[in-house]
């Protein structure tokens, strides 16, 4: 077995702890609007290492988790989870993203937009969006990008790996 | 120049986006039914695991929860569970001295005892109430079971009292027979811890038998004739052939006393002895209440019972006069089954139910 496939191996490891970690963990956290969202840290830290297709895909698939298991409205998760997926595959070309802090920018900025778009798609009425998009959003954007950039220390080796190579 | 492999990976890029796009767009502009059918199935299949996850870590975080909750309710009740002895024993205190000062037929004034930190401070206690309120130096001061002290010293709202074990107390006191009189005084020894009292100047020729009540006589013009101050328990000595020093236990403790009653505006001479009715007639009293209770309990059950008696003989007759009666050759009806009883033939058991 290639190293790289190694690698790979351990990343979807990582992924499903991830997983785990958003549905048995989070639960038991504080405030679930300002708790950090591990599904997200997990399409980021994906998206920014595969073609912006696959990410696109693995956005919609995670959206269409979302949707099915929060009382949002359908669609709303996967289209904005999507674009997001998406956006953070081609910024990786701009952004210098091998940079730790980078990363945990990207996921901050990632769930911010994930954020507003889904309170755009999902008729939300702007006082509430306002609040959202200026106090919880920004709030749950900073202990998730805290949380990715544990994440990135601690797996740092199974990081490296670029999957779209 | 874009090599070929990443024009057809650009291409399938973009067309895995817009397709992604196109179904986001399709659940999100879908009619609702349809969205949430959809959701039910994943629910319900792909992401059951999910949600079977969620669901522990829910139950987990409310059963933390609950846990919590639970705790401080026992704590809660713990806390409180420690104060109900003293509420009761506040409660009954004050009960006492509600009834107290219903047989009183003179003025009185109740007053809180503000605070006893140190055990010596039970010779003198601040009371609630003061002159503004009709305090006046000397006035007696009272507890349900007896004889507390007097008042030493008057402020405003405030008053100091000199309790029976302080060291210049003294008050003029009798037996309840009538055939003793003497002075009685804060004792020096003490048993146990406990303050006594000794009633003094007792005459050698006048024996006083143990548990005999010692109550004030009036006379000396601050205390009030018949309050109770203290219960003989002993001799302390006898002084050269003609007076005898009787131990007594004083009849309330200004050391438990948190509420008290001051006497104002009373005559010397009164005599207040009806006020305290001794521990035997409180007593009687009690077990007539009881015994009248009984009484009433007693017959209500008879009145029960007759009434059970004749719907009874009322079940029992009916049936009774339909059957035949009994022949004379057999000798007779036995009105019991033991008198019934024969050697012989089936048990005559319908007869003896006819009373």
């Amino acid at each position: 077995m290639s190293s790289n496939r190694v690698s790979r191996v351990q990343l979807l490891l990582v992924m499903l702890l991830m997983v785990g970690l958003q549905f048995y963990v989070r639960p038991r956290l504080w405030d679930a609007r300002i708790s950090p969202d591990f599904l997200l840290i997990a399409l980021m830290l994906f998206a920014m290492r595969s073609r912006p297709g696959l990410a696109a895909l693995a956005g919609f698939a995670v959206g269409l988790i979302a949707d099915t298991l929060t009382p949002a409205r359908f669609g709303a998760g996967a289209l904005a989870h999507t674009l997001v997926g998406y956006l953070a595959s081609w910024g990786r070309a701009v952004f210098f993203a091998d940079n730790m802090l980078v990363n945990a920018g990207f996921v901050a900025a990632g769930l911010w937009l994930r954020d507003f778009i889904v309170l755009v798609a999902s008729g939300t009425d702007h006082r509430q969006m306002f609040t959202e998009l200026t106090v919880y959003s920004p709030l749950q954007a900073l202990t998730t990008a805290g949380l990715a950039l544990m994440v990135l220390i601690l797996f740092r080796s199974m990081f490296s790996v670029r999957l779209d190579a | 120049m874009i090599s070929t492999s990443d024009r057809r990976y650009s291409r399938r890029d973009t067309v895995l986006f817009l397709l992604c796009l196109g179904l986001s767009f399709f659940g999100l502009f879908s009619p609702v039914t349809w969205g949430r059918g959809v959701a039910d199935t994943l629910r319900e299949s792909v992401l059951f695991p999910l949600v079977w996850l969620q669901t522990r870590a829910e139950e987990g975080r409310t059963s933390r929860l609950r846990f919590r909750q639970v705790t401080l309710e026992r704590d809660s009740t713990a806390y409180l569970s420690q104060f109900l002895p003293s509420l009761r024993a506040e409660n009954e205190r004050l009960r006492q001295l509600l009834r107290l000062s219903r047989r009183l037929k003179t003025g009185y004034l109740s007053a809180e005892v503000l605070h006893q930190p140190q055990a010596m401070d039970g010779r003198t206690l601040l009371l609630s109430v003061g002159s503004r309120q009709g305090v006046v130096l000397f006035s007696p001061v009272i507890a349900p079971e007896g004889l507390i002290g007097m008042v030493s010293s008057v402020s405003g709202n405030s008053s100091v009292a000199m309790s029976w074990a302080h060291p210049e107390f003294r008050v003029s006191a009798f037996t309840v027979s009538g055939n003793a009189f003497g002075v009685v005084a804060p004792s020096n020894e003490g048993r146990n811890g406990e303050g006594a009292l000794e009633f003094r100047g007792v005459p050698y020729r006048d024996s006083v038998p143990l548990g005999t009540l010692v109550l004030s006589s009036g006379l000396g013009g601050v205390f009030p004739k018949g309050i109770p101050v203290g219960t003989v328990i002993g001799t302390v000595r006898e002084e050269a052939g003609w007076e005898r020093v009787y131990r007594l236990r004083p009849a309330a403790n200004p050391g438990s006393a948190a509420h008290v009653l001051v006497l104002a505006g009373t005559s010397q001479t009164r005599d207040l002895a009806a006020a305290f009715p001794s521990d035997s007639l409180l007593d009687a009293v009690r077990l007539d209440s009881i015994a009248r209770l009984r009484r009433i309990d007693s017959v209500a059950q008879a009145v029960k019972a007759a009434r059970a008696a004749r719907r009874d003989s009322l079940v029992r007759t009916t049936p009774a006069q339909s059957r035949t009666p009994p022949s004379a050759g057999q000798g007779g009806t036995p009105s019991s089954p033991m008198q019934g009883g024969t050697t012989s033939g089936p048990p005559p058991a319908p007869k003896d139910s006819v009373p």
